[in-house]
């Protein structure tokens, strides 16, 4: 965090990071909004940082340990805050997910994770307090209120849609927010309101962007192995044999120094596919990176993950597509969200789920209205559970007894 | 969750791992009282040292609010793939896994704040 704040005045100058950090706040942050793009690269450096320093002081408060899912919650939080996620947009949601709780007798931390991932659904705030035509207070409000009651209801949905994918789609609060973004669309849709495509996306080259991801990639690796040494090569290889099947916490399962390893790996694999392919890094894509990176500790490593990034660049070769166009380039960096069937299925169900996936992942998102940030998760989650279903089908076509 | 389907969950998750090595007879036995409950659950299944050492390692996980409250929700309910015993281990008291004469017994100790699992045993007659 400290290091986003400190490249952030580095890119900009703190006056106008900072400045365009407040002006960020009220600005629309529906898919795809590259802050970067909105207001500049400083900004949402700092945005990034302050959104993460919510998660981290909401784990720190909730006493949760720092594991696994914790750590993909916080990297996922910064990495979206550059292109969608604000400390105004996601607070809201976060209070809505606190009440829910309280009303069912639970404590925060048990629904924390759902609570961070749940901030997904911030540019549905910014919608309604910047786009829809109120001003002033009235806009605050209405925003606020709105926020409120979509984390309400978000625990709920959530643990539902865990039973719909059974757990093979990482990002299941993407699904989650995705279902509830339909309803929200439509009901946005009856009052009067036309979604517009919003595509901003920097396309600036800067070697500060080219190196970010790298360098903390690099960083995690040299922690890894200083602090764990050959043991964190040995976890580093074991937990390339979990299926990453949700939850799968390999801080816990393994070690923290292998998860540090693989995670490094993943955010250096990342990159260099990024770099081959001549894709820009900006704030969406840097922000993809960073949450793969987050799930290198909670569900994704290289051998899960390859042949579903494989199946969507299949896919979006065959339908004639470029790889460096910005839906094709975020889909093949997020589709490891479906990593858990190529790792309890095989390779051949990890194919097919990204072909299927990049398929499905361009239409998602107008069906959402942009609002769910996380429109991979969302088009993961339908993805994972059309497979699940004829996979559990499949086995149920006759008993075993003789 | 209902007491009942809590107890359902539990016993899911149990024997789907002790059910995939395809034991010739399976025994849950279930002693409930106000403030927790006691589930024991055998199988008659060779298991090496290391699997029984793996198994109690997940089910005595250390507690996990966070991952139990919401992932919780799978325990014993989604059972395409392997099974997941640490998914039990966080939400449970406490779970000793120890070797019977043919195989191993599972004792899991469910149970509120006043719940005191070593006054809370099945009887032995009903272990045999």
């Amino acid at each position: 965090m400290f290091s986003f704040i400190v490249t952030g005045i580095a890119a900009d100058g703190a006056g106008k990071a900072f400045s365009g950090f407040l002006d960020l706040q009220l600005s629309p942050a529906r898919l795809i909004s590259d802050f970067m793009s909105a207001s500049s690269v400083g900004a949402s450096f700092i945005n990034a940082a302050a959104v993460g320093a919510i998660g981290l002081i909401l784990i720190l408060w909730s006493k949760v340990q720092l594991s696994g899912a914790a750590f993909a919650a916080v990297f996922t939080m910064m990495g979206f805050a550059l292109f969608g996620k604000t400390p105004v947009n996601i607070i809201p949601i976060i209070i809505g997910v606190y009440i829910s709780g309280r009303l069912v007798g639970r404590s925060f931390s048990e629904y924390i994770i759902i609570a961070l991932f749940g901030t997904a659904l911030g540019p549905l705030v910014s919608l309604i307090t910047c786009e829809l035509g109120l001003s002033g207070l009235s806009a605050i409000a209405v925003g606020t209120a709105a926020g409120i009651a979509t984390g309400f209801l978000l625990p709920a949905i959530a643990v539902s849609m865990l039973h719909f994918h059974q757990g093979y789609n990482l990002y299941n609060l993407g699904l989650s927010c995705g279902f509830f973004a339909l309803f929200a669309a439509a009901l946005i849709r009856a009052g009067g309101h036309t979604f517009d495509t919003l595509m901003l996306w920097h396309t600036e080259e800067s070697l500060i962007l080219t190196l970010l991801v790298p360098v903390l990639s690099l960083v995690l690796i040299l922690t890894g192995l200083l602090s764990g040494g050959m043991k964190s090569l040995k976890d580093l290889l074991a937990i390339q044999k979990h299926s990453g099947r949700l939850p799968s916490d390999f801080m816990d399962m393994e070690s923290m120094e292998g998860a540090l390893l693989n995670s490094g790996l993943i955010g250096l694999a990342g990159s260099l596919y990024i770099l081959l392919i001549g894709g820009d890094l900006n704030g969406p894509t840097i922000g993809g990176l960073l949450t793969i990176m987050g799930f290198g500790a909670f569900g994704t490593h290289l051998k899960n993950s390859w042949p579903v990034v494989l199946g969507v660049i299949i896919a979006t070769l065959l339908f004639g597509k470029s790889l460096t166009a910005p839906g094709a380039i975020l889909a093949a960096i997020f589709c490891t969200t479906l990593a858990p069937l190529a790792g309890a299925f095989g390779i051949l169900t990890g194919l097919t789920a990204g072909f299927i996936h990049l398929i499905l992942v361009h239409q998602t998102g107008a069906w959402q209205g942009g609002m769910n940030l996380y429109n991979n998760g969302f088009a993961g989650g339908l993805t994972a559970a059309l497979i699940v279903s004829v996979i559990a089908w499949y086995r149920s076509r006759n008993s075993d007894f003789k | 969750m209902k007491r009942k389907e809590l107890i359902l969950h539990l016993i899911g998750e149990v024997s789907n791992y002790l059910l995939e090595n395809n034991p010739k007879r399976l025994v849950i036995s279930l002693h409930q009282e106000e403030d927790g409950l006691h589930l024991s659950v055998l199988d008659d299944n060779p298991h090496s040292d290391e699997e029984i050492e793996n198994v109690d390692h997940a089910l005595n996980s250390p507690k996990r609010p966070e991952l139990a409250g919401y992932y919780g929700a799978m325990t014993g309910h989604d059972m395409l793939g392997a099974s997941r015993l640490n998914l039990l281990g966080w939400q449970v008291k406490h779970c000793d896994v120890s070797r019977t004469r043919n195989g191993i017994k599972v004792d899991i100790w469910l149970g509120g704040d006043r719940f005191e699992s070593d006054q809370f045993t099945i009887p032995k007659k009903d272990q045999e």
